[in-house]
């Protein structure tokens, strides 16, 4: 194998590990915020204790997975220069600006706060405490934002001019709001969210359906958070498109060719059909009498939704038959909200085995965001093969052999040390 | 005098690194000598709590700030120390992973890998600086290679070993001042600056006429800096004079080969200034520099101030 194609697998095996843990970090995190706020704004002892825990299950499980996350991405910017030292010749001026801001404005604040945060029961004031955790959403948030500006800069290259075969930044405020960078930006939140919501649901589920009648609440905090993320996931998805016809038709062009690319197309609409169908599902079952209560809107907007997303499992659009499937899903939501079935036995069951799926989904959208953009780093303009480092193909692969089986090693006993903390209770 | 500017934040990144990420190395390589028992091993590890991450951090800044105001020399040199840089990460990882995913679990296998994981990046940062300071074969095309031989060459290693030396006496100043028990980690500080002095002495004979130093007058003077400073910190066993001395290794490395920021040995030296990123990139960063630069300093200084205190192993771990 030559040079080029191992670092581009060294490179596509540390995102993705990262990946996994970043989008369960970004879509636990506020989650946990909003549980700690409950818990430090509470009056009542009770609901204070109850709360109280929940912040600290909920945590424990965030900061395990965040170990991996913190490890992966220190390699993944050191790998930019190591492997790919002629992206940083080429357009260092322009991609390196956004990659420095992240870690200063936010990565550095993250990463000094979450240590605060962890440390801090019985040490800081309750207030301070649960604040420090928002602060802690706040900068991974705008920690994603800054590497989507990078990354959307290499899907669609703004801002900037080619001076002797060099890009000179000349518009950093057309970088900032580089339609690439935004759309993604709001795509992966709502998919974190997704992910976060429906890992709490499952494990919640898990508990609830032992007897330990606490985990309702997070239950319905769950489902309440991926339900809502369906919509803007698919959504902010699909606006995708035709800005993919505009500045990367060479990326369109793949899909239906069979390369991996398109099968990471495929493999992350179909996942994600089914995740969201489970979701729309387990709202209507778990928040019940709410819905009950404004059945006149509920009923033909979950009709609607869940129409939707049928019809896309079914036909890979919902185009033709849009109305008669829809019609037909309200009448079955309908069914669900007035004579729901004994579904308790198969809800922990069901919504456990979709934890992994919003991964799966995310995985194969980026396989496809980052493989569609081939032969091109920076789209139309420098191609991988020009922008690998002179490294030997041996040094690239006893690097690549490593860090792969590092990371697998670590990653897997990550999600055992998660597994084993889920199911143990407080 | 913008580059300047990102210049010095850059060596105060790495600086502040060597420092705070210096003693964390040491503590894990102490881990087993200090933490006789399970106990003692859990205030070890309470000693790093919670600024564990914020120190990493200072790494990770610098690699931003390097690829953001420098990306030519950023290219340059982790291309080029390609196997050493990997042998860090590797080590980096494994330490990082394993002090955070310590529980009562594997306890012994996870121990093994803390002290592995401050081992070899604080023997790889002295590499690091002992192959800079021999200079690198960077030729007309502009890139270099390091080869295992001139890691291997016995200046290089002699920086390899006394940085581990040096960090580890800071790890063990650390643990003295932070542990409720910390008579362990005391008795350890002098004999340990007693072998960091060793290793200069060691260091300075064998690269007295290292390449890569362009000001040997000002290199000197830095290096009878650090001796004077951990003369004093051999008596006090003073935090400040090994956090000093881990710090001059980034104040050495700058002032050997000013105006450089990359030494060749085939006559293709690296100015900062052709090092450094466009002037109108260096203007954008620097807006953004001014407001936030106060605002890192000023919450790294607020997570050190609210959990300053001793600790032992009653105090919390990561679990």
């Amino acid at each position: 194998m030559d040079a080029v194609l191992l670092a581009r697998l060294q490179f596509a095996g540390t995102t993705t590990v990262h990946w996994l843990f970043v989008v369960l970090a970004l879509g636990l995190v506020p989650l946990v915020a909003v549980m700690h706020t409950r818990a430090a704004l509470a009056r009542d002892p009770d609901v204070r204790a109850r709360w109280e825990r929940a912040t600290r299950f909920w945590g424990r499980l965030y900061v395990v997975n965040y170990a991996l996350g913190i490890v992966t991405g220190l390699v993944m910017e050191f790998q930019l220069g190591l492997q790919w030292s002629g992206l940083s010749k080429y357009a260092g001026n322009v991609f390196g600006a956004p990659l420095a801001l992240e870690t200063l404005i936010a990565f550095f604040a993250e990463s000094t706060f979450l240590g605060m945060w962890i440390f801090g029961w019985d040490r800081l004031g309750r207030r301070v405490h649960a604040a420090l955790l928002w602060l802690v959403t706040l900068t991974a948030y705008a920690s994603a934002y800054w590497i989507m500006v990078a990354n959307g800069f290499l899907q669609h290259p703004v801002g900037h001019e080619v001076r002797d075969g060099v890009a000179y930044l000349t518009d950093f405020g057309a970088m900032l709001v580089n339609p690439s960078a935004l759309l993604a930006l709001g795509h992966i939140t709502a998919g974190s969210l997704l992910a976060g919501g429906l890992f709490v649901a499952g494990i919640s589920a898990y508990h609830l359906a032992r007897g330990r009648a606490e985990f309702q609440w997070t239950l319905r905090m769950g489902v309440a958070v991926a339900g809502a993320s369906t919509v803007p996931a698919y959504a902010l998805g699909g606006v995708q498109y035709p800005l993919l016809e505009r500045t990367q038709p060479t990326k369109m062009a793949v899909l239906g060719s069979g390369n991996w690319a398109d099968v990471g197309h495929t493999v992350m609409l179909y996942v994600a059909y089914v995740v969201f169908l489970v979701a729309l599902v387990a709202v209507v079952l778990v928040h019940r009498k709410g819905l009950l209560r404004w059945r006149v809107l509920s009923v033909p907007l979950f009709g609607l939704l869940v129409g939707e997303f049928v019809g896309g499992l079914l036909f890979g659009e919902a185009g033709p038959y849009r109305v008669p499937i829809a019609v037909v899903c309200a009448v079955l939501v309908g069914v669900l909200l007035w004579k729901p079935p004994a579904y308790q036995r198969f809800l922990a069951p069901v919504l456990v085995a979709v934890i992994p799926l919003p991964f799966v989904a995310s995985v194969g959208g980026w396989l496809f965001r980052e493989g569609g953009r081939q032969p091109w780093l920076v789209y139309g303009e420098l191609t991988v093969a020009d922008a690998v480092s002179p490294v030997s193909a041996t040094a690239t692969a006893v690097s690549l052999v490593v860090f792969m089986s590092l990371f697998v090693a670590l990653a897997v006993a990550d999600w055992v040390l998660i597994a084993r903390f889920a199911r143990r209770v407080h | 005098m913008v580059t300047t500017a990102w210049l010095v934040l850059l060596g105060f990144l790495l600086a502040g690194y060597f420092v705070l990420g210096g003693y964390d190395y040491g503590v894990q390589v102490l881990l087993p000598v200090v933490g006789r028992d399970e106990a003692g091993r859990r205030a070890v590890l309470a000693a790093l709590g919670p600024w564990f991450f914020g120190n990493e951090v200072w790494l990770v800044a610098f690699a931003g700030v390097l690829f953001g105001a420098f990306p030519v020399l950023e290219g340059t040199l982790l291309s080029g120390l390609h196997p050493l840089m990997v042998l860090l990460l590797v080590g980096l990882v494994l330490g990082k992973a394993a002090v955070q995913l310590r529980s009562r679990a594997w306890a012994r296998l996870w121990d093994v890998l803390v002290v592995v994981g401050g081992v070899v990046p604080a023997v790889a940062w002295g590499l690091v600086v002992g192959v800079l300071l021999n200079g690198v074969p960077r030729g007309a095309s502009g890139a270099f290679g390091v080869t295992w031989s001139m890691v291997l060459d016995p200046f290089v290693v002699a920086c390899g070993l006394t940085s581990l030396a040096l960090f580890t006496a800071h790890g063990a100043v650390l643990l003295s001042r932070r542990l409720v028990d910390g008579a362990r980690a005391r008795a350890l500080v002098r004999p340990l600056i007693g072998v960091v002095v060793v290793g200069l002495a060691v260091c300075l004979v064998l690269g007295w006429d290292a390449v890569g130093v362009v000001n040997p007058g000002a290199a000197l003077v830095v290096v009878g800096g650090v001796l004077v400073v951990l003369g004093i910190g051999y008596w006090r066993r003073s935090f400040l004079a090994t956090a000093c001395a881990a710090a001059s290794l980034v104040v050495l490395l700058g002032v050997a080969q000013y105006p450089y920021v990359l030494v060749s040995t085939l006559d293709n030296s690296m100015t900062a200034a052709k090092g450094a990123a466009d002037p109108a990139t260096l203007a954008v960063l620097s807006w953004f520099g001014v407001l936030v630069v106060p605002l890192v300093v000023a919450h790294q200084w607020w997570s050190r101030w609210a959990f300053r205190g001793r600790v032992d192993q009653r105090t919390p771990t990561y679990f």
